[in-house]
C-alpha cells in the first residue's frame, strides 16, 4: 500500500516534470524562433541552442557597438561640425570641429543646455524650427563668439556659418555646421584684387583711347578701318572696367546715393525702347506693352533707365528675327489697404528667344557668368548701343540697382514662348490708380 | 570655473522641466540682448547705419520675450506650488529679465543716437567711449555666462568689473564737460554725454544680473 502510494506520487511528480519540460521547451522554441533562421534543427537540444543563441546575440551586440564606435569616431573627426541636442535643447554630443567653430567647451559627462554653452539665438531658433516642423532646415548667419575680456574683443573674428539640421527620433535634433568664413574671405580678396586691377587699368586705357582718337582723324580710308576696329575694342574694355568699378561700389555700399525722384516707369521704358529701336529694327523685332498707363515709383531715374537698357538689350540680342518682346506691368496690393505703401509694381519682361537653361538659372546674376557657350559673345560688329552690353556684368548691375531700390528681380523661362522671362518688383510705389487699365 | 549642476526638484519632473524651459527662454533673450548691444556698438563706432535700423525690430522681439517670461513665471508660481529654492529662482528670473530688457532699451537708444551723431566729425574722446562700450559688453557676456553656469563667484565678480566702467564714465564726463571753445553746435557733445550715460546704466544692469545669479545660488543678497 505504502509502496503503491509512493509510486503513484512519483508518477504524478514525473508527470508534472514532463509536462513542465514540454512547456519549457515549447516556450524556448517560441523564444528562439525570431532569433534563428534555421528552423527546429535541434529540437531536443534547446538548452545548448539557447546558450549558442545568447553567445551569438552577445557577439552581434559587440559588433554593433564597435561599428557605432567607428561611426562616432568618424563623425568626431569629420571636417564639418556636428552636434546633437535632445528635446529640451540640451547638448548630447558634439564633434571636435563643432567645438572649434562654436568655441564651446563640452564635457561628455555633463548634460547642459546648448544655450548655456553657446549663446547663439540663431542656432537655437533653427533647432526649434526643425523640431516643430519635423523637416530638415538650413540656415546661414554670422556667429559672434562671446568674449568676456574687453581688451580681446576687437581681435575676435566673427564667422559666417551655415547650419543644416535634421529632425531625429524622440524630439532630438542633429545639426551640421559649416564654417563659410574662409570662402567669403577668399571671395573678398578676389574681388578686391580685381578692383585694384580695374582701377590701375583705367588710366592707361583712357590714354590709349586718346591716341586712337588722334590716329582716327589722320589716317586715310584703307587704313582707318583697323583703327576704327581698335577704337571699338578699347571702348569695350573701358566699359568693362567702368562697370566693374561701379558694381563694386554698389555692392560695398548698398544704400548708395540714389537721386530719388518720382519716376514714371511706362514712359521710361518707352524711351529705352526708342534708344534701342535701330538695333531692334535690324532684326525686325516688335515691342508691346500692356498694363496701366501710369506707373509712378520713387527711384533714381538714371539707374532705372540703365536697368531697362540692360534687360531690353539682352532680350534683343537673344531674340530670333521677327519675334516680339512683351512688357507687362501690374500693380499688386499686398494687403487689403489700398494705400500706396502696400502696393507693389510688378513688371514682366518676356522675349521669344532661347531662354536660359535650367542649369544656368541660379547663376545668371553672377558676375561674368555665361551659361551656354554658344551664347557667349562673338566680337561685336559695332551694333551695341548704351554703356553695358555683352560684358557679362549687365545682369549683375541690374540686380544691384534693384537691391539698392529695395526691389527684386527673378529670372525664369516663359512657359509659352520659351524665352527669357524677367520679373521685377518695385516696392517704393507712389499713388497709382488701379482703375486705369489700357491693355 | 566650477559649474554647479542646478536641478530644481528631482521629485517633480514637470516643475523641473518648466523651470528648465524658463531658463532656456531667459538665455535666449540674453542672446538677443547681446546681439542688440553689438549692433548698437557697430552703429556708433563703425558708423554702420543699417545696424541701427535693425535695432527697433530686435527690441520688439526682446520685449515679447520679457512679457512671456514674466507671465510664465507667474503661472508657475501660482499653479505648480514651487519649493523655496524654486521660488527664489523664479523671482530672480523675473527681476533679471527686467534688467535684460532695460539693456535692450538702452541699446535701442544708442542706435538712435548713432543716427543723430552720424553727420558730425568724430570726437576725440570716441576711442575711450568705444573701450567703455566694449567693457560693458564683456560684462554682459560675463553675467550671461554666470547665469548659464549658475556660477556665484562669476556673478559677484561683476561688481568689480563695474568699477572700470564707472571710472571711464567719470573721466569721459570730465572731458566733455570741461571742453571750451566748442566749434559749431554742442549737439555732438550732448549726444556723447547721453551715450556714456547709457553705457554706464547698461553696465549697472549687467552687474544686477550677476547679483541675482548669486542670489539664486546662495539665497543671500549682498
Amino acid at each position: 500500500m505504502l509502496l503503491l502510494g509512493f509510486f503513484l506520487g512519483l508518477a504524478v511528480g514525473i508527470g508534472f516534470w514532463v509536462w513542465q519540460q514540454v512547456q519549457l521547451n515549447r516556450y524556448l522554441g517560441r523564444l528562439l524562433r525570431p532569433l534563428t533562421s534555421h528552423l527546429y534543427k535541434m529540437r531536443l537540444l534547446l538548452i545548448p541552442g539557447l546558450r549558442q543563441e545568447i553567445a551569438m546575440v552577445k557577439q552581434q551586440r559587440q559588433d554593433l557597438q564597435q561599428s557605432l564606435q567607428t561611426y562616432q569616431n568618424l563623425l568626431d573627426f569629420a571636417p564639418v561640425g556636428y552636434l546633437q541636442v535632445d528635446e529640451e535643447n540640451q547638448l548630447l554630443w558634439c564633434n571636435r570641429q563643432a567645438q572649434e567653430i562654436l568655441y564651446l567647451h563640452w564635457q561628455p559627462e555633463q548634460v547642459r543646455l546648448l544655450l548655456e554653452l553657446v549663446r547663439s539665438y540663431e542656432l537655437d531658433h533653427l533647432i526649434e524650427q526643425t523640431r516643430d516642423w519635423q523637416k530638415p532646415q538650413t540656415g546661414e548667419w554670422v556667429f559672434h563668439p562671446s568674449c568676456e575680456d574687453a581688451a580681446e574683443m576687437p581681435t575676435i573674428k566673427s564667422l559666417a556659418l551655415r547650419a543644416s539640421s535634421l529632425p531625429l527620433p524622440n524630439g532630438q535634433v542633429g545639426v551640421f555646421l559649416e564654417n563659410r568664413q574662409p570662402l567669403l574671405d577668399i571671395n573678398q580678396v578676389r574681388d578686391r584684387s580685381f578692383s585694384d586691377l580695374a582701377h590701375e587699368l583705367r588710366t592707361p586705357l583712357t590714354s590709349i583711347r586718346l591716341v586712337v582718337e588722334t590716329l582716327q582723324n589722320r589716317l586715310e580710308p584703307p587704313l582707318n578701318r583697323w583703327v576704327n576696329r581698335l577704337m571699338q575694342e578699347v571702348d569695350r574694355l573701358i566699359n568693362l572696367v567702368q562697370s566693374w568699378l561701379e558694381l563694386t561700389q554698389m555692392e560695398a555700399n548698398p544704400n548708395m546715393q540714389l537721386q530719388v525722384k518720382a519716376v514714371e516707369l511706362r514712359s521710361l521704358i518707352a524711351s529705352v525702347w526708342e534708344t534701342l529701336e535701330p538695333l531692334a529694327g535690324r532684326q525686325h523685332l516688335s515691342f508691346s506693352y500692356s498694363g496701366p498707363e501710369n506707373l509712378w515709383i520713387k527711384a533714381d531715374k538714371a539707374r532705372i533707365y540703365q536697368v531697362f537698357l540692360n534687360l531690353l538689350d539682352n532680350s534683343i540680342k537673344y531674340s530670333p528675327p521677327g519675334t516680339s518682346i512683351h512688357v507687362q506691368a501690374k500693380i499688386l496690393s499686398t494687403n487689403n489697404g489700398g494705400d500706396a505703401a502696400s502696393q507693389i509694381i510688378e513688371i514682366n519682361l518676356i522675349d521669344s528667344g532661347v531662354g536660359f537653361s535650367e542649369v544656368d538659372l541660379p547663376h545668371v546674376f553672377e558676375r561674368f557668368y555665361r551659361g551656354d557657350k554658344a551664347r557667349s559673345h562673338s566680337p561685336q560688329d559695332g551694333n551695341s548701343i548704351g554703356a553695358i552690353v555683352g560684358n557679362g556684368l549687365g545682369l549683375a548691375i541690374v540686380e544691384q540697382i534693384l537691391i539698392a531700390h529695395g526691389g527684386s528681380i527673378k529670372a525664369m523661362n516663359d512657359p509659352e514662348t520659351g524665352g527669357a522671362w524677367m520679373q521685377l518688383q518695385f516696392h517704393e510705389v507712389m499713388a497709382n490708380s488701379l482703375s486705369q487699365d489700357y491693355s | 570655473m566650477k559649474a554647479i549642476d542646478y536641478s530644481p526638484n528631482p521629485q517633480r519632473p514637470q516643475l523641473a522641466r518648466a523651470i528648465r524651459r524658463l531658463e532656456r527662454d531667459v538665455l535666449r533673450m540674453g542672446a538677443l540682448v547681446e546681439q542688440s548691444f553689438r549692433l548698437s556698438h557697430q552703429a556708433l563706432f563703425a558708423r554702420n547705419l543699417p545696424a541701427a535700423e535693425e535695432l527697433p525690430r530686435l527690441d520688439k522681439k526682446i520685449d515679447r520675450f520679457y512679457r512671456q517670461i514674466e507671465s510664465d513665471c507667474t503661472a508657475i508660481m501660482t499653479l505648480q506650488a514651487p519649493t523655496v529654492q524654486d521660488l527664489r529662482c523664479l523671482s530672480a528670473f523675473m527681476q533679471l529679465v527686467r534688467d535684460l530688457e532695460r539693456i535692450g532699451d538702452y541699446a535701442e537708444d544708442l542706435g538712435e543716437i548713432a543716427i543723430k551723431i552720424f553727420p558730425y566729425p568724430p570726437h576725440t574722446s570716441l576711442p575711450e567711449i568705444e573701450a567703455m562700450s566694449l567693457h560693458a559688453q564683456a560684462m554682459l557676456a560675463t553675467s550671461l555666462k554666470a547665469l548659464g553656469d549658475f556660477d556665484e563667484a562669476g556673478g559677484r565678480r561683476l561688481k568689480h568689473l563695474d568699477d572700470t566702467v564707472d571710472d571711464a564714465y567719470d573721466r569721459v564726463y570730465e572731458t566733455l564737460a570741461q571742453q571750451r571753445d566748442v566749434p559749431g553746435v554742442v549737439e555732438p557733445i550732448i549726444l556723447l554725454a547721453l551715450v556714456i550715460r547709457c553705457l554706464e546704466r547698461m553696465a549697472d544692469h549687467a552687474t544686477n544680473i550677476g547679483q541675482r545669479v548669486a542670489y539664486i545660488v546662495t539665497g543671500q543678497r549682498s
